[in-house]
């Protein structure tokens, strides 16, 4: 059974649980007829889910609305699906993309399949797609290393609690991670990073084929583009104001983003069914 | 994909013609002790709000937890995801904290709590609102018959300054850093503080007086109404940062010795109250106050030392930990 949400014409929204080992994760499929692709959605980690919600939802939607189907999810262990965040590693929420991308794949395996990643969505998104999963691949400022999407997350959460502290009282980035590389775990805007999730982190890398646009071209023979996103696209990235950024007009990022996917899908060789 | 797990259940509602998600947190069975009893009659359900522009899930995901705990004690939780928000249809407004402000989402939330009281068969609601979510569930509770309480955390009552310049934050943010930056913005507080001293006991001239209004309709129904506050910028303790209006005890009294207004300070919690501390203090006041206010039949209506979080949850919330940081921008700002 599924939670349909809303329909505009031939798209609509389903919110469900897919189940996992352990846990469900929440899912929102948005559906529509027909699609020319399907792309599967790894969005920003843990905190940052919150921060930017709204332009993920509004980028799903655009994407819909071209006729491309989206499935967007939320990790294990965060937002609206199940499981204990403390207990999670890089290897459940990979095997959650593997798991993901095959039932969406399974709705009907004529039309290509694309992986789109942001922040550590994006380390996740490249692993699957070096290990073969999907027909194209969207990175939007991938890190090197989970570590890497871990400190931009740190970084962001520490410039905020500066705002509501004063002088000796303000701690910085780096007294945060030297507590956490001490063995302490800590609480970064609700959600507690274990020890081990810090260590792992740095193991947990973006494939070197995937360092650039150019290097992708060498190694794979599908499409991969790698967008570096500055502070215009806060707060997507890092920055931007709760209230005011997440509800401006990111047509500028999604229009081009949308283009390379219908181009890519139309060169990808698997047959669009009454596109 | 499935629709239902363990306690939840993924609901929508077409509050005003707009289609809202929302995620149903089902009481639990321990909570029906009566053979044959009327499973949910007479216990209202709590309706969670989003917190300005945060999906429903909340920071730090306490939303979750927050229903979890009250569906454990035995009450209906409802989180939902206003217009615009999260998961739902419709379009957000640009100037999103002013029109929470002016009343935006007063009479879609009306709409889902008779919704909501209809479809469960529920006497009524209490909302839950945090920041702008407190703001939006005092306008809908002045307004609606089907609400039966309110839990506020950290409300305001002025109208914040929208967007501060690049010029004022990094100012702002000088002040927070240096030794000298903090004596000028301690002297600066005493230059308010002189000025507020003038103005006897009026609120300041950014009072947002409609939602005042609101609340002395609200109160004058001896709604019963808890207000919990965590600990403000440069405050201390309870109290406002030296030079601001102290709207909580202004509102308290305000609403008169015969209203059934309970105000709570959260020592340790940060505005978010997705801390440890705050995220327990939270479940604390809410389930004294739900029992007192909305007793439940049986032995269930005994406060249990709930600790029913997240499913598969472990994490316990009783230790010290660092604080969470407050939503950004956050309204509380400019008071």
């Amino acid at each position: 059974m599924q939670n349909q949400l809303h329909r505009n014409g031939q798209v609509q929204e389903r919110a469900g649980y897919f189940e996992v080992a352990g846990a469900h994760l929440y899912t929102v499929l948005h559906e529509v007829t027909n699609p020319v692709a399907r792309v599967l959605l790894m969005g920003p980690f843990a905190s940052e889910r919150h921060n930017s919600y709204l332009p993920w939802v509004r980028w799903a939607r655009s994407l819909a609305a071209a006729n491309i189907e989206v499935l967007r999810y939320d990790y294990r262990g965060i937002g609206e699906s199940t499981g204990s965040f403390e207990q999670m590693t890089f290897e459940d929420w990979s095997q959650d993309v593997l798991l993901l991308s095959a039932w969406l794949q399974n709705r009907s395996p004529h039309v290509p399949l694309f992986l789109h990643g942001l922040g550590l969505g994006a380390v996740l998104a490249g692993r699957a797609f070096d290990e073969g999963i999907g027909e194209g691949l969207l990175l939007w400022s991938p890190p090197a290393n989970a570590n890497q999407a871990l400190r931009a997350t740190l970084m962001r959460w520490v410039g905020l609690e500066q705002i509501f502290k004063f002088g000796d009282d303000r701690k910085s980035a780096s007294d945060y991670i030297r507590s956490i590389e001490q063995g302490s775990p800590l609480d970064v805007d609700g959600y507690r990073w274990p020890v081990s999730l810090w260590q792992r982190s740095f193991d947990f890398a973006l494939p070197t084929a995937l360092a650039s646009e150019e290097a992708a071209a060498q190694a794979y023979t599908r499409p991969v583009r790698i967008v570096k996103l500055t502070r215009d696209a806060a707060p997507l990235t890092k920055g931007g104001v709760v209230g005011y950024d997440d509800l401006k007009d990111f047509g500028w990022l999604y229009a081009p983003n949308l283009e390379w996917i219908l181009s890519a899908a139309s060169k990808s060789g698997k047959g669009v069914a009454c596109a | 994909m499935l629709e239902s797990i363990g306690n939840r259940e993924l609901i929508a509602l077409d509050g005003l013609g707009v289609r809202l998600q929302g995620t149903y947190h089902r009481p639990a069975d321990h909570a029906f002790p009566l053979p044959g009893s009327d499973p949910i009659a007479n216990r209202p359900g709590v309706l969670f709000l989003n917190s300005l522009s945060l999906p429903r899930a909340a920071s730090g995901d306490s939303a979750v937890r927050w229903a979890d705990f009250v569906a454990e004690l035995g009450y209906p939780a409802f989180r939902i995801d206003l217009p615009g928000l999260g998961d739902s249809a419709g379009d957000a407004s640009t100037d999103l904290l002013d029109s929470i402000n002016a009343g935006r989402f007063e009479a879609v939330t009306a709409a889902a709590m008779h919704e909501l009281a209809t479809r469960f068969a529920l006497p009524g609601m209490v909302i839950f609102g945090h920041c702008a979510g407190s703001v939006s569930a005092l306008y809908a509770g002045a307004s609606s018959p089907d609400c039966k309480g309110l839990i506020l955390l950290d409300p305001y009552f002025h109208l914040p300054q929208a967007k501060r310049s690049p010029f004022r934050e990094r100012l702002s943010d000088w002040a927070r850093r240096s030794s000298l930056g903090t004596l000028l913005s301690n002297l600066y507080d005493r230059v308010r503080n002189l000025r507020l001293s003038l103005q006897g006991e009026a609120p300041p001239a950014n009072a947002n007086t409609q939602l005042l209004n609101r609340w002395k309709q609200v109160t004058a129904t001896r709604l019963p109404i808890l207000l919990l506050q965590a600990p403000g910028i440069k405050a201390q303790g309870s109290k406002p940062r030296v030079g601001e209006f102290n709207y909580i005890d202004y509102v308290v009294k305000l609403a008169g010795r015969k209203s059934r207004v309970s105000a709570e300070f959260v020592e340790g919690a940060d505005h978010s109250f997705a801390n440890r501390e705050g995220r327990a203090a939270v479940q604390r006041h809410i389930a004294a106050w739900l029992v007192s206010h909305f007793p439940l039949p049986g032995p269930s209506l005994n406060v249990r030392g709930v600790s029913a979080l997240r499913a598969g949850e472990t994490q316990t919330d009783s230790e010290n930990t660092q604080t969470a940081p407050a939503d950004r921008c956050c309204a509380l700002e400019g008071r």
